[in-house]
C-alpha cells in the first residue's frame, strides 16, 4: 500500500521536475536568444499596453522602402518644421536634404495655399487626412500640383506628436487626366463632325428626293431611311436584302434585279433603273438604285447606296425625245415639201403653157384637166406637209371660235356619215383664240375623220370648247409658254388607241388605216398647225372607251375690225420687162414662159449676183421676180434689200415654196410681196400685176 | 500497419502555430520563411499557421507572454510550447514542436 503510495507521489514529482526543467529551457533559450541578438524586438507590458521595441538594425528595410519610393515621406513637428524627409522630397523641391530638414515645410506652399496646408496640420481633425495644393520648387514655375496626406504619430505621454505625411508629385496623373480630357474632348469634336456630316449627307439626300439603304451581307442587319420607304412604299418590309429587293420589283424584272445584286459582288458597285409596283398603293414607278460594295479581305460584306423615284424623269426624258423626233420628223418633211413643190410649179406652169399650145379636142383637154387635177392634189398634199412642218403660211387672226364651229356644223355632219351622231357643244362664253380659221376648219375636220373611221359601227362625236390656264410645269413639258389657251376638244366613242400607237400618231405618213383609206397627214397638219399658233395637241385615249384630242390655242382678246378682200380668180395680161431670178432652170424657164404669155418681157437671171449686174448695167427693168432661197452669197432676200438701197423705183416680188420662213423683212418696205409655190398664171398675173401697179 | 507505428505521435491531431513578428524586420522575415519550410516538410495539410504582426497588434502578445520577436507559439497540441528566435535551428524547432524528422522518424522505426 504504502509502496504504492510512494511511488504515485514519486512519478508526480517526476513529472512535475520534467515540466519545470521545460519551462527553465524555454527560459533560458529566450534569455540567450535576447543576448546573442536573436531577436528584433522586445515586448514591455505595462499600464499602458503592450510596447513593442525595436532593435536598433530592426527599421532598416522601412528605411529602405521610404527612400526607393517615388513619393515624399516626411515627419513634422507640429508647427511644420521638417524632421525627417526622404529624397524625393528633397528632389522634388530641388532643395538639398541636408538644407530641407530644419525648415517649415510652409515655406514651400504658395500663399494662396496656405489655409489649406494649415488645415492639414491643425491636430484633432480626421487621423489620416490629405489635401492638394501647388508646392513651390526650384524649378517650376507656378509649383507643382501636389497631393499630401498626414496622419498624427503620438510618440509618449508628455512628449509632444508628430506628423507624418506622405506628398505625392501629381503632375503626371494631371497631365493624364489632362490627356484623357483632350482625349474626349477629341472623341466629341470628331462626334460633332460626324454628327455634322450626317446632316449634310441627309440634306442632301432630302434634296435630291433620294432615300438611303445599306445591307449587311453577313447578318442580314438592314438600314433604311425614312425617304426610302416612302419610294417603295413600305409598309413591313421586315428585311433589305437582296432578295427582298428584287420581290420589290415587277416580275419582267425581277431577274435583272437579282443579277444586278449577284453582279453587285464583284464589280463593287450597282446602278439599276427598273419598275416596281409600290407596295402601299401598287402604283407602277420607275425607281433607281445605285450602290457601292465594301468587303473585308476580298469578301463582299456590305452594300449601301441611294434609291430615287425616277419616274416622273422618265416622263420628262420620254416627251423631250418625243418632241425631238417630231422636230426632226418636221425638218425632214420640210426639205421635202420644197423641193416637191418645185417638181409641182414645173408640172403646173408646163400644163398651163401646154393648155395654150395644143388644140382644144377633147380628149386633150381631158388629158390635161387630169394633169391638173393631180397636180391641185399634190399642192394639197404638200400643204398639209407644210403644215406639219410649221412652214405653211399661217394667216393668223383673232377667231371667234364658237361661231367658227357653228358654221362648221353642216359641212362636219355631211362628212362624217349617218351612224354617228355630232354634238357641237356651245362654249362657256364668247371665246376668241389667235390662229388661222382656214387651218383651224382643216385640223377639226382631220380629227373628225379619224373619228369616223375609229367608229365604223357608228358612235358619238363631240366637239366642245373650253377655257384653260397652263401653268409653267405643264407649259414647260408641251414646249410651251404659260397662260391661258382656248381648247378644242374632239371626242369619239371609238375603238381607242393603246399607248403603243398614240406615242406615234403625230408622225407624218403613220396611219393604222387600210392601204389607201388615209394618207397619215391628217393628226400631223394637226400638231404641226397647233404648235404653230403656239399652242400644242393633247390626247388622251383608252383602247375600247375612245379618243379624245384636244388642241390648245393661245387665247386672243376680240378683234376691233373684221377685213375681208377676195381676190379675183382670172389672169391679168400686162407689159413691162421682169427680171425673172431661179436657180431650178426648169422652173425658171416656166416662170418666163409664162410671163411671156401674159405679154411681158423677160430677162432672166439663176443667181442673185447676175441679177444684181444685169441691173447695174442699166436695162430697163419695171419688175424683179425672185425666188427666195438660191445658192451663193445673193439671196432673194439680199437681191431685194440691195434693189431697195440702189433701186427704188424696181418693186420685186419674191416666191417661195418655204413661205413660212422666218424672213428677216423687219427692215423692208410694206410693200414686199410674197407670191406662194407652186402657182398657176392666174396667181402669177394678179401678182406681177399687183407688184407692178403698187409701184406705179 | 506500418505507417502506425512511424508515426512518432500518438494524437494525429492538427497543429494550431502562432508566429509573432515585427512586420518585415530582417529575423521575423527570415522566421516567416522557415516556418513555412518546416510545415510544408513536417506537418503537410495537418496544421494552421498564424502570423501576428505584433505592430498591428500589440495586445495579442499580452495572452500569450511574448517578450521578443519573433517567437513561434505551439498552442496545439498540449503542451503550450514557445521557441525564440529565427526559427534556423530545425532540429531544435522539431523537438520543440515533439516532432522528429522525416529522416530519424523512419530510422527509428526500423
Amino acid at each position: 500500500m504504502s509502496g504504492t503510495e510512494s511511488n504515485a507521489e514519486l512519478v508526480a514529482a517526476l513529472l512535475r521536475i520534467a515540466d519545470l526543467e521545460a519551462r527553465l529551457t524555454e527560459a533560458d533559450e529566450t534569455l540567450e536568444a535576447i543576448r546573442t541578438g536573436e531577436v528584433d524586438a522586445v515586448v514591455i507590458g505595462g499600464p499602458e499596453g503592450q510596447l513593442i521595441y525595436t532593435l536598433e538594425n530592426a527599421d532598416r528595410p522601412y528605411r529602405l522602402l521610404i527612400e526607393q519610393m517615388q513619393e515624399c515621406a516626411f515627419t513634422l513637428g507640429l508647427d511644420g518644421t521638417i524632421l525627417y524627409c526622404n529624397q524625393r522630397l528633397s528632389t522634388l523641391t530641388g532643395v538639398r536634404r541636408e538644407a530641407l530638414v530644419g525648415r517649415h515645410l510652409q515655406d514651400f506652399v504658395a500663399t494662396a495655399d496656405r489655409p489649406v496646408f494649415d488645415q492639414l496640420l491643425a491636430r484633432g481633425s480626421v487621423i489620416g487626412r490629405s489635401a492638394e495644393f501647388n508646392l513651390i520648387t526650384t524649378d517650376a514655375q507656378g509649383g507643382v500640383p501636389v497631393n499630401m496626406s498626414v496622419a498624427d504619430m503620438p510618440i509618449e505621454a508628455g512628449m509632444p506628436d508628430l506628423l507624418c505625411g506622405v506628398i505625392t508629385d501629381l503632375t503626371r496623373s494631371r497631365k493624364r487626366t489632362d490627356e484623357l480630357a483632350a482625349a474626349n474632348q477629341q472623341l466629341a469634336n470628331e462626334i460633332d463632325e460626324r454628327r455634322r456630316t450626317e446632316d449634310k449627307l441627309r440634306l442632301a439626300l432630302d434634296a435630291a428626293d433620294m432615300g438611303n439603304w445599306d445591307m449587311d451581307l453577313l447578318t442580314g442587319k438592314t438600314t433604311r431611311s425614312a425617304r426610302f420607304d416612302q419610294i417603295i412604299g413600305d409598309i413591313g418590309v421586315a428585311q433589305w436584302t437582296p432578295q427582298a429587293a428584287a420581290q420589290l420589283f415587277v416580275d419582267e424584272d425581277r431577274r435583272a434585279v437579282a443579277d444586278a445584286f449577284a453582279m453587285a459582288m464583284g464589280s463593287g458597285f450597282i446602278d439599276l433603273e427598273k419598275r416596281i409596283r409600290r407596295r402601299n398603293d401598287g402604283s407602277l414607278r420607275w425607281v433607281q438604285i445605285k450602290g457601292l460594295t465594301f468587303y473585308d479581305e476580298g469578301r463582299p460584306v456590305r452594300i449601301a447606296g441611294v434609291v430615287s423615284d425616277v419616274t416622273d424623269r422618265r416622263l420628262i426624258d420620254e416627251q423631250l425625245r418625243q418632241a425631238q423626233k417630231m422636230e426632226a420628223i418636221g425638218q425632214l418633211t420640210g426639205g421635202v415639201a420644197h423641193d416637191f413643190n418645185n417638181l409641182l410649179m414645173v408640172i403646173a406652169g408646163s400644163l398651163d403653157l401646154l393648155e395654150s399650145r395644143v388644140g382644144g379636142d377633147a380628149k386633150t383637154i381631158r388629158y390635161l384637166s387630169t394633169a391638173r387635177h393631180g397636180v391641185e392634189r399634190g399642192a394639197k398634199l404638200n400643204q398639209q406637209l407644210l403644215a406639219f412642218a410649221r412652214r405653211q403660211d399661217l394667216r393668223t387672226e383673232s377667231v371667234d371660235i364658237g361661231a367658227l364651229l357653228s358654221s362648221f356644223e353642216n359641212l362636219l355632219d355631211r362628212a362624217i356619215g349617218e351612224t354617228i351622231a355630232v354634238t357641237i357643244k356651245d362654249p362657256p362664253a364668247l371665246l376668241h383664240a389667235r390662229t388661222d380659221p382656214h387651218q383651224l376648219e382643216t385640223a377639226i375636220l382631220n380629227l373628225a375623220i379619224n373619228a369616223r373611221d375609229a367608229m365604223p359601227q357608228g358612235g358619238k362625236l363631240t366637239v366642245s370648247t373650253s377655257m384653260r390656264t397652263i401653268r409653267s410645269k405643264t407649259a414647260a413639258l408641251n414646249n410651251t409658254v404659260a397662260g391661258d389657251y382656248v381648247v378644242v376638244t374632239v371626242a369619239d366613242t371609238g375603238t381607242g388607241m393603246s399607248a403603243e400607237v398614240v406615242s406615234k400618231v403625230f408622225e407624218p405618213f403613220f396611219t393604222t388605216k387600210e392601204v389607201g383609206k388615209g394618207t397619215g397627214l391628217g393628226l400631223s397638219q394637226v400638231y404641226g398647225f397647233a404648235k404653230q399658233s403656239g399652242g400644242f395637241v393633247t390626247i388622251e385615249s383608252v383602247v375600247g372607251e375612245g379618243t379624245s384630242v384636244s388642241i390648245h390655242l393661245p387665247h386672243a382678246e376680240a378683234p376691233s375690225v373684221c377685213a375681208d378682200d377676195r381676190a379675183p380668180t382670172r389672169e391679168v395680161k400686162g407689159h413691162g420687162t421682169i427680171l425673172v431670178v431661179e436657180d431650178d432652170d426648169d422652173v425658171r424657164e416656166i416662170a418666163s414662159s409664162m410671163l411671156r404669155e401674159l405679154g411681158y418681157m423677160v430677162f432672166e437671171a439663176d443667181r442673185g449676183n447676175k441679177a444684181l449686174t444685169l441691173i447695174d448695167s442699166g436695162a430697163p427693168i419695171d419688175l424683179v421676180f425672185t425666188d427666195v432661197i438660191m445658192p451663193g452669197e445673193v439671196g432673194g432676200i439680199e437681191l431685194a434689200r440691195e434693189i431697195k438701197a440702189n433701186y427704188k423705183h424696181i418693186p420685186v416680188l419674191l416666191t417661195s415654196g418655204y413661205t413660212a420662213q422666218r424672213f428677216q423683212t423687219d427692215d423692208m418696205d410694206e410693200g414686199l410681196q410674197i407670191l406662194r409655190k407652186p402657182y398657176n398664171r392666174v396667181d402669177l398675173s394678179l401678182a406681177v400685176k399687183s407688184a407692178i401697179g403698187a409701184e406705179r | 500497419m506500418t505507417s502506425d507505428a512511424a508515426v512518432p505521435i500518438p494524437d494525429p491531431g492538427r497543429y494550431k502555430l502562432c508566429l509573432f513578428v515585427t512586420g518585415s524586420t530582417p529575423r521575423s522575415a527570415r522566421a516567416i520563411e522557415n516556418m513555412q519550410k518546416i510545415c510544408d516538410e513536417n506537418l503537410h495539410g495537418r496544421y494552421d499557421l498564424e502570423i501576428i504582426d505584433v505592430y498591428e497588434n500589440p495586445e495579442a502578445t499580452r495572452d500569450l507572454q511574448i517578450i521578443a520577436t519573433p517567437t513561434l507559439v505551439k498552442i496545439l497540441p498540449e503542451p503550450l510550447r514557445r521557441i525564440i528566435g529565427d526559427l534556423s535551428d530545425k532540429e531544435r524547432v522539431l523537438a520543440g514542436l515533439n516532432l522528429a524528422p522525416v529522416g530519424a522518424a523512419h530510422n527509428r522505426s526500423k
